[in-house]
């Protein structure tokens, strides 16, 4: 029987992120880097609540969105597990949100007046240390 | 007015001489979940809770608890609203054990489980007398009792006021995870926007008596944003800008705190002369203190 993966979690009260938000992205992140590997199952709504003393609707409405988006699939009576890795969106729908993060990021990088070969170098650095964990 | 609400008010006013401490207030508070209550010294909480508990009558309008006029509240309706208060009063002459026996006497509903539950959290003893106790035990003792019960509404007036971190999260543990609490509507009075942001499902801010929001906590929060702008000299006149809850001037730039504005109050601060302009979402805590500071009385001169 599958058990319970711990989620190493932290989230924070005073942040501009609401916590839903904050655990929607932590356990998408997890789940990018390797942390949780599809089939792992994640702690019940009521076992994070307290992990993190949140209310436990708060878990609930993460999980649910985190479901809905296909990153969780629920298996009948036994909890939420990681989903298996599959596209999760229409190739118009990647390519208008990858539009939209670089158009975000554009505008928050250009006020910095770096060059951009300084940024592009440090993006790819980013994505590159992310990349051999997820598919270790 | 239906059952579906536990609390709900209607054009409710009480006058205090020339002060009004609520004004019209309309308020429906659906059953289910954790409601915080939020609003600055003097907003009308204690009166609104005063009047729904039946303890004092209002000037006009009405107010309903548990679908009753709370007017003409029996023992039993009163049976089913448990109530925490500040002070955390009980008789401190009085054993623990005496206490718990007194409050299952009087409520039929009684739930036993409920009372170890809580108290379990706390290293009380049933032959300690309540005087004896530290805030933070008599805290536990008055949420376990309130608790067993079983009531239908849980009323906290500011609860972990005064607790250390300990006992708060103590407190705050026996109020989310406990079964009983999970079977009651939890209205919950607060200033601490952390343990707001880790409580409710619902914020609700009262702003001299009357209702100035009702949603979730971070739906209240993406309301608000603060915008950064480099304006040459004065910047335009605070009560000509769109929204605005709170502007300072720190080296030079203008912090903008703002209520209900898009991306459209960019193009506002560029035709006011801004040649920098940056925005950022800000925190729960920032927001509502933003909120209720905008009102706040200030001295005419100033």
């Amino acid at each position: 029987m599958a058990r319970t993966v711990p989620l190493m979690l932290q989230i924070a009260t005073g942040d501009p992120r609401p916590i839903v938000r904050q655990i929607v992205d932590g356990v998408r992140m997890q789940i990018a880097t390797g942390g949780l590997r599809a089939g792992d199952q994640l702690p019940s709504v009521r076992g994070l609540a307290q992990q993190l003393s949140i209310n436990p609707n708060t878990v609930a409405k993460a999980y649910a969105e985190l479901t809905t988006e296909g990153w969780l699939e629920s298996r009948q009576g036994m909890g939420l597990y990681v989903a298996a890795p599959r596209q999760r969106l229409s190739d118009t729908e990647r390519e208008r949100r990858l539009d939209d993060a670089v158009g975000r990021f554009v505008n928050d990088v250009i006020p910095l007046d770096f060059a951009a070969d300084e940024v592009e170098s440090r993006v790819s650095h980013a994505l590159r240390r992310l990349a051999p964990r997820r598919t270790a | 007015m239906s059952d579906d609400y536990v609390i709900e008010t209607r054009a409710l006013t009480r006058r205090y001489g020339a002060k009004l401490a609520l004004d019209h207030l309309d308020l429906a508070i659906p059953r289910g979940r954790i409601h915080a209550i939020v609003g600055a010294n003097g907003a009308g909480k204690s009166t609104l809770f005063r009047i729904l508990l039946g303890f004092l009558p209002p000037t006009s309008g009405t107010a309903r608890i548990l679908g009753r006029d709370s007017q003409q509240l029996r023992p039993e309706d009163r049976a089913r609203v448990g109530f925490v208060n500040e002070e955390h009063t009980l008789p401190g002459w009085m054993r623990v054990e005496q206490v718990r026996a007194m409050q299952q006497h009087q409520y039929p509903r009684w739930n036993a489980r409920a009372y170890d539950d809580v108290i379990g959290h706390y290293h009380v003893l049933p032959q300690q007398k309540v005087s004896q106790l530290s805030r933070g035990e008599r805290a536990g003792l008055n949420l376990a009792l309130a608790l067993a019960q079983t009531p239908e509404l849980l009323v906290l007036d500011e609860p972990t006021l005064g607790l250390d971190v300990v006992a708060k999260r103590a407190f705050l543990e026996s109020l989310m995870y406990s079964n009983a609490a999970e079977q009651c509507t939890v209205v919950y009075c607060s200033h601490q926007m952390e343990e707001i942001e880790r409580v409710a499902d619902n914020l609700i801010i009262l702003e001299r008596g009357q209702l100035k929001n009702m949603s979730a906590p971070e739906d209240f929060t993406a309301r608000v944003a603060l915008w950064v702008a480099d304006i040459p000299f004065k910047g335009p006149e605070p009560h000509t800008v769109p929204g605005l809850l709170e502007v300072q001037r720190l080296d030079g730039l203008h912090h903008y705190l703002v209520l209900d504005q898009d991306e459209r109050f960019a193009d506002y601060l560029r035709a006011q002369g801004a040649r920098s302009i940056r925005s950022m979402p800000v925190s729960l805590d920032r927001a509502v203190n933003g909120f209720l500071a905008k009102n706040h009385a200030t001295p005419a001169a100033a």
